[in-house]
């Protein structure tokens, strides 16, 4: 009873430790889990669902020497800077919003690559990425570090055959 | 008819004190250190598929631990840090000798913000009660006390008639 007391005297400093706690080792998990441009691979899907981690862990099992990690985000995660977005290596983009983005965008293999056939459901990585009604397409990002060294496209081609 | 002071604290009343927040001190150290490095272990274990399992883990153990911590420091170390400070006072400032019956009341309240204690009534036939202040912890000793040793309003020693 005593203890609940004083815990209770405290309740404050309980919740503000709870706090500091949960942005202090959120900071350093980011900054852990993350790393420069050179030694990730940023993959950014513009579609209504991706189950990110499980993506970027299978992608990671056969990355190219060099990398450090792969990552997979939503196009939200670009609303938070469009840095992000020029550095970004790899998109699949839906056909509707092609001219909004192709402009910035390189063709996987020369050429304009599907991601995902709406009429046959037929897609790459379908166990991971959930499409919409539509046709989606994969690039290259033209801002990406990873155009000279192959990796983006190694990676794009890792995505690929998981059809 | 003989009467003997006795002192509410100690010499080995204040060295058990002291050494009671010593080991607390050493286990709060030690827990805080053994959390730490249990956060910093899941930190570096962490990889693309188990960094949110290993964040809310190390998020959940250094809440943990923290709690404990803070719990220890305030309400065990720093009221015991306190006491002794207080207690010192009673041991080496000038006294008063205050005869009379002493009756401890349930009045009870907190000074130097976490030192518990009591009030006292040394009630005398034709006078009016002495109110004075005696630890918390302590106030069981006065029972049947016929004087008090008073130093700034605290109970410091007593005597008990034979």
């Amino acid at each position: 009873m005593r203890v609940l007391k004083n815990i209770f005297s405290q309740l404050h400093t309980f919740v503000l430790w709870l706090l500091a706690s949960a942005l202090f080792w959120g900071w350093i998990f980011t900054f852990v889990t993350d790393t420069v441009p050179a030694k990730k691979v940023t993959v950014y899907c513009r579609v209504p669902a991706v189950e990110d981690t499980a993506l970027a862990a299978a992608l990671e099992q056969d990355m190219p020497e060099g990398l450090r990690m792969v990552q997979v985000h939503t196009f939200d995660y670009v609303m938070f800077g469009t840095d992000a977005f020029q550095r970004g290596d790899i998109f699949i983009v839906p056909a509707s919003e092609d001219p909004e983005f192709v402009k910035d965008l390189l063709p996987v293999d020369g050429e304009r690559v599907k991601a995902y056939d709406a009429a046959t459901g037929q897609g790459i990585a379908t166990d991971y990425i959930q499409y919409g009604d539509e046709d989606y397409y994969i690039y290259l990002g033209s801002g990406s570090v990873h155009l000279d060294d192959g990796a983006a496209l190694a990676v794009a081609r890792e995505l690929l055959a998981m059809k | 008819m003989s009467e003997t002071v006795t002192e509410l604290y100690t010499d080995a009343d204040m060295e058990r004190m002291r050494q009671k927040g010593k080991i607390w001190r050493r286990a709060l150290c030690a827990l805080a250190g053994a959390a730490l490095a249990v956060c910093v272990s899941l930190a570096l274990l962490a990889g693309t598929e188990n960094a949110l399992r290993m964040e809310l883990a190390a998020v959940a153990v250094s809440t943990v631990a923290g709690w404990i911590v803070i719990y220890g420091v305030l309400f065990v170390v720093t009221p015991l840090r306190r006491e002794l400070a207080h207690a010192a006072m009673l041991r080496t400032e000038e006294r008063q000798r205050v005869e009379g019956e002493a009756a401890v009341t349930d009045e009870r309240f907190t000074i130097r913000k976490s030192v518990a204690v009591r009030r006292v009534e040394v009630r005398r036939e034709g006078e009016e009660p002495v109110r004075l202040l005696v630890c918390a912890s302590r106030a069981g000793a006065l029972a049947g006390a016929s004087a008090l040793y008073v130093c700034h309003g605290y109970v410091a020693a007593y005597e008990v008639s034979p």
